[in-house]
């Protein structure tokens, strides 16, 4: 019996107070271990099923499934249970707490998660230098470039070693070579076996990832 | 989230909005002192009660002219001779205690000349209660109230151990301060037109430590002198009838008998005014529940501002943690993202409050500590003073 898929989706709507429907029966699914890329113009979904896919809102029709289990009967302590173990996310502002220096952000996760201090703060730095930011442990996101601060997002995403790695646009706000990098990282991580699904516009990384899910008007074309 | 974690969460967004949350702290520190304030006055308030009934005795009356009372011209009054006959009747009552003052009465003691004196005849019964002071010298005796000896005993006003600011430049009495520099005990004092012996001084106790410094208008200074000789040397001429008195002070020495008292006192003078009730008789509990009264409505009125204060501090509070959560929304939307429940997002916000609270109410601990002071001095002062009336009773 083959290993479920980390993501099943059939059917999946949403369709916001007014009538608005961002997404209007999307299926598809994700294996474990791939490397999945979603394009598509603004406004056509993207970010709502991200969202979805990453239970920070509910859809209004379809099913969604997450290594096998159906989301749809859960609670909320449930869904921040399951999304604090399996999923990381990545943003495309980063998305730092400003007042927490780099570590403090890292650990972050594990501190929601009921980790002890020493062994979160051990585990942070060890994950900052896994993005080759070991000497700014220190540096709040002030004191970072744009790079680094991405560096950083994905290191805190990787916080509670999540099977799941969901990226809204990681690159948008980032130079070519800091996209690079970022891109490469990315890469190493689905290498280990974590499943990347990221949002982007940009072409290049459409093509580095092992496949593309075109959404227009919410259905994936 | 851990409780540690919690509090320096809430400790870094109180830093790093430092005018907000001293604001919040400061109207939150105005409301909880005007309550603390309110409820250490009303303890106060409720020991000073005791302490003063202590102080007058158990059974004390006080008989006074009636105000206002148009009289028919059959009583001469409130009158020294009431007293006497009081006493004459009922030997049992621990004191019998007339008085009578005159105001603006002059006085010349060595360089000191003053028109502003406060003269109170008394009888030596005075000092069976109320009695706080030290004494110098001798009290007045009976033989001085008999031969109506033109002898005074002095009262220095008491000092202030600590002088609150507001009593900055509260006059000091004339003759208080003339006689802390001059001995004047066995000289002589020139009232009115008469020349009197100084047998005695008495000192009041530090104004800190006297809770009824603030009730009697000493004038520039009191002296004390036997009744019957201010009734014939120092009252004015326009007064038509000399021996009335002001005051007739009565202790039955029991609480259990003043009612009793009173209603037969009552019944004498009746008859020796001829029918004209042109006095009333006061049970000194009445007296100080009625001043109690007034006492506490003040007290729910500075209850009712410190209420309106919390409760405008807490509107003002709820509001800005309302402006701060909606400032906050994506910080939520990222911490929720992260893995935080709900639970843990409500306990951030509820942690900032708490200790913004906590901060408040030490600041408003402080000031209200400082402010009941005073009366927290007072009060164990009037009970050391109460233990001193009964040991120097003379």
């Amino acid at each position: 019996m083959s290993a479920p898929a980390a993501i099943t989706v059939e059917n999946l709507a949403r369709t916001y107070q007014g009538g608005y429907q961002a997404l209007k029966g999307v299926t598809f699914s994700v294996a474990a271990g791939e490397f999945a890329a979603i394009m598509g113009p603004s406004g056509c979904g993207k970010s709502t099923l991200l969202n979805i896919l990453g239970l920070l809102d509910r859809p209004t029709g379809g099913t969604y499934r997450l290594e096998g289990a159906l989301t749809a009967g859960l609670g909320d302590a449930e869904l921040t249970a399951l999304r604090r173990a399996r999923i990381g996310f990545v943003f495309q502002a980063f998305n730092l707490l400003p007042r927490l220096s780099a570590l403090e952000n890292v650990a972050l996760p594990m501190a929601y998660a009921g980790a002890a201090v020493a062994p979160r703060l051990e585990r942070a730095r060890a994950l900052l230098d896994r993005v080759g930011l070991g000497r700014k442990g220190e540096h709040t996101p002030l004191q970072l470039s744009g790079g680094e601060r991405q560096r950083v997002g994905i290191a805190r995403a990787l916080a509670n070693k999540p099977a799941l790695l969901l990226a809204d646009e990681p690159t948008g706000n980032l130079d070519s070579t800091s996209s690079a990098e970022i891109l490469a990282l990315f890469k190493e991580l689905n290498a280990e076996g974590t499943t990347i699904v990221l949002v982007t516009h940009d072409p290049a990384i459409g093509a580095s990832a092992q496949r593309v899910l075109r959404v227009k008007d919410g259905l994936l074309a | 989230m851990k409780i540690a974690e919690l509090g320096r969460s809430a400790l870094q967004e109180i830093g790093a909005h430092r005018t907000r949350s001293a604001m919040t702290a400061l109207s939150l520190s105005i409301g909880i002192a005007a309550m603390l304030f309110t409820f250490s006055q009303t303890a106060g308030m409720m020991k000073r009660y005791d302490d003063a009934l202590r102080l007058a005795g158990p059974g004390r009356l006080v008989i006074s002219p009636r105000r206002g009372y148009a009289g028919k011209g059959l009583s001469p009054g409130l009158t020294f001779s009431d007293a006497r006959e009081i006493r004459l009747r009922y030997p049992e009552l621990y004191m019998v205690s007339p008085r009578n003052s005159h105001y603006g009465l002059d006085g010349r003691l060595d360089s000191f000349k003053n028109g502003d004196l406060v003269g109170r005849g008394i009888t030596p019964e005075w000092a069976k209660r109320d009695w706080v002071y030290t004494m110098r010298g001798r009290m007045l005796n009976e033989r001085d109230l008999a031969e109506s000896a033109r002898v005074c005993v002095l009262v220095e006003a008491g000092s202030w151990i600590k002088k609150p600011f507001w009593a900055k430049y509260w006059p000091e009495q004339a003759l208080t301060k003339h006689i802390s520099r001059r001995d004047p005990l066995g000289r002589r004092i020139l009232l009115g037109e008469h020349l009197f012996t100084v047998v005695g001084v008495l000192k009041e106790p530090p104004k800190d430590l006297d809770p009824r410094w603030f009730r009697t208008w000493g004038g520039s200074g009191q002296v004390l002198v036997p009744l019957t000789t201010l009734q014939r040397s120092l009252m004015p001429r326009y007064q038509k009838n000399p021996d009335v008195v002001e005051e007739i002070a009565v202790d039955t020495g029991d609480a259990e008998t003043a009612a009793a008292y009173l209603r037969r006192i009552k019944v004498l003078l009746l008859a020796r005014h001829r029918g004209e009730e042109d006095f009333e008789i006061k049970d000194y509990r009445e007296i100080m529940q009625s001043a109690l009264k007034q006492m506490k409505e003040f007290v729910v009125s500075i209850m009712i501002i410190g209420l309106v204060a919390i409760l405008a501090s807490g509107i003002g509070i709820m509001n800005v943690t309302l402006a701060t959560i909606f400032s906050r929304v994506k910080e939520i939307g990222i911490r929720r993202a992260l893995g935080a429940t709900r639970a843990d997002i409500i306990w951030q916000f509820t942690s900032e409050a708490m200790m913004l609270g906590v901060l408040g109410g030490a600041g408003a601990r402080r000031s209200a500590s400082s402010a009941s002071g005073r009366s927290r001095r007072a009060r164990s002062a009037c009970s050391r003073s109460a233990r001193y009336t009964w040991a120097a009773r003379c």
